[in-house]
């Protein structure tokens, strides 16, 4: 009988309490630093070592390189780099592998769209997707050598 | 005059159905609260226009009956259950001014019309020819008649106290001291008892909504299934308005302040009623169906028994208070 009352009680207070929901589509979530979010990708700093479609668990990424346009420069340079959203599982092992920290991961995270072909995303839309970049993505790696 | 005679009643079924829409908005919005949430937001400005939205929603959906029901009964349960709700209004005093039929036996009208709902409910789970709807109106049935009986006897002691059944006399008889206070387990017994008879948590069984599909009503959908919804909140309306009318002194002011209008203090005391229903939703967990039994027969009926004889007694040995 007393827990009955004390459990009316507990309602009551917590009537007036702070709300714990969040208004998520008005107000933006706010990821934490180290959240794995969409991938920004920066052409600059690209080697096209390949390294990341090698890794890959779900084949999502494909890329093609040519040759560097300066002849006196040795290496290649990024023609294409495609993300298909559609497959990937957002697992970080492109960051990880990336000796240049070319692609990075960010703390956007919302994918919803209406066709499936928007999923596709391209070198030119993953490049502007450069704002809330994780801080640490690669702790091996050494930077552009040009 | 025979305007007047109609518009009142079409006033007051406006009214009720204002109170119906946003009485389940404001349900929703106090349990949101108490569990720490902010509840139905996001249809008109503070979700005001949810319930019009979510009952728009069930009119146009489509009416389907079972090709093996029995039709007309299908048909007509919906109806029978709806409209006792509505008719035991009429015996409700709002103020000593506003009532719309002053019967010297009003509180038994109220308690003779409104048992004709279960019929409703029992015609509705019968004519589905569902065995889930039928068991599901069974039980109903079992809980309603069950607990009327010691939502009877818990008023026969204000009815002893106010030597009168009539509402208006009831509500007079309660000038120096609301009933609530003589009447105490009276109170407790016909407050628990009138939660049962609501279908209200924490003796939802009929319903059950989070452990059985549903109950007397699977089959119903769209408006017919609107109706019995309806038919529940009217009587959420009528039932507050009933234990203000017993026991909370009706339109009679607190303290003597009569500036503020009786229609008014009404109004206070019914959603004070109707606050803690939902206050008592929000809380408490649903009871097993035999729990539900053993405390409607062993707890509150020798409990109403004994208001009875208390009340008899003290009448007897304090004739002034009481």
């Amino acid at each position: 009988m007393m827990g009955l009352i004390k459990g009316m009680g507990v309602t009551l207070k917590t009537m007036t309490k702070q709300k714990v929901t969040r208004k998520y589509p008005d107000e933006p979530m706010e990821m934490p630093d180290r959240f794995r979010g969409i991938q920004h990708f920066d052409p600059e700093k690209c080697i096209v070592c390949n390294q990341c479609v090698r890794v890959c668990p779900t084949d999502c990424i494909s890329l093609t390189g040519r040759k560097h346009p300066d002849p006196g420069k040795r290496g290649k340079v990024i023609d294409t780099y495609d993300i298909n959203f559609e497959i990937c599982i957002l697992c970080d092992l492109c960051t990880e592998v990336c000796p240049t920290e070319a692609v990075v991961m960010t703390q956007h995270f919302e994918l919803a769209v209406y066709t499936r072909d928007e999923l596709f995303k391209d070198m030119g839309w993953l490049h502007e997707n450069d704002s809330k970049i994780r801080s640490v993505n690669n702790v091996n790696a050494r930077g552009v050598k040009k | 005059m025979s305007m007047g005679i109609l518009m009142g009643p079409v006033g007051l079924l406006f009214i009720v159905l204002g109170f119906v829409t946003f009485a389940i908005l404001f349900e929703r919005k106090v349990i949101g609260w108490m569990q720490a949430r902010i509840g139905p937001n996001r249809v008109g400005p503070w979700g005001m226009l949810q319930t019009v939205a979510d009952i728009l929603k069930l009119l146009i959906k489509e009416d389907t009956i079972p090709s093996k029901a029995d039709h007309p009964l299908f048909k007509w349960a919906p109806v029978i259950a709806f409209v006792p709700s509505f008719a035991v209004l009429a015996v409700i005093p709002f103020t000593d001014q506003w009532v719309f039929a002053d019967l010297g036996v009003g509180l038994l009208y109220y308690i003779a019309v409104s048992s004709i709902t279960t019929i409703g409910m029992l015609a509705g789970g019968w004519a589905s020819n569902n065995k889930y709807a039928l068991l599901g109106a069974l039980r109903s049935v079992a809980q309603m008649i069950s607990y009327e009986i010691p939502l009877i006897m818990s008023v026969v002691g204000v009815i002893l106290s106010a030597q009168t059944l009539n509402l208006t006399k009831i509500v007079e008889a309660q000038e120096d001291l609301w009933f609530i206070v003589p009447q105490f387990l009276g109170f407790i017994v016909f407050f628990i008892a009138s939660l049962a008879e609501l279908n209200r948590t924490p003796f939802d069984l009929p319903e059950a909504e989070s452990e059985l599909v549903a109950g007397y009503h699977v089959e119903y959908s769209g408006f017919r299934f609107a109706f019995f919804m309806l038919a529940e909140y009217v009587y959420v309306f009528a039932m507050a308005s009933l234990t203000t009318v017993l026991f909370l002194g009706g339109w009679k002011p607190v303290f003597g302040l009569d500036l503020v209008p009786p229609i008014l203090w009404f109004s206070l005391k019914f959603l004070l009623v109707v606050f803690s229903l939902f206050w008592i939703r929000a809380t408490l967990p649903r009871i097993r169906m035999d729990q539900l039994m053993q405390l409607g027969w062993k707890l509150l009926l020798p409990l109403a028994l004994l208001n009875i004889f208390l009340s008899a007694v003290l009448k007897e040995v304090f004739p002034g208070v009481y």
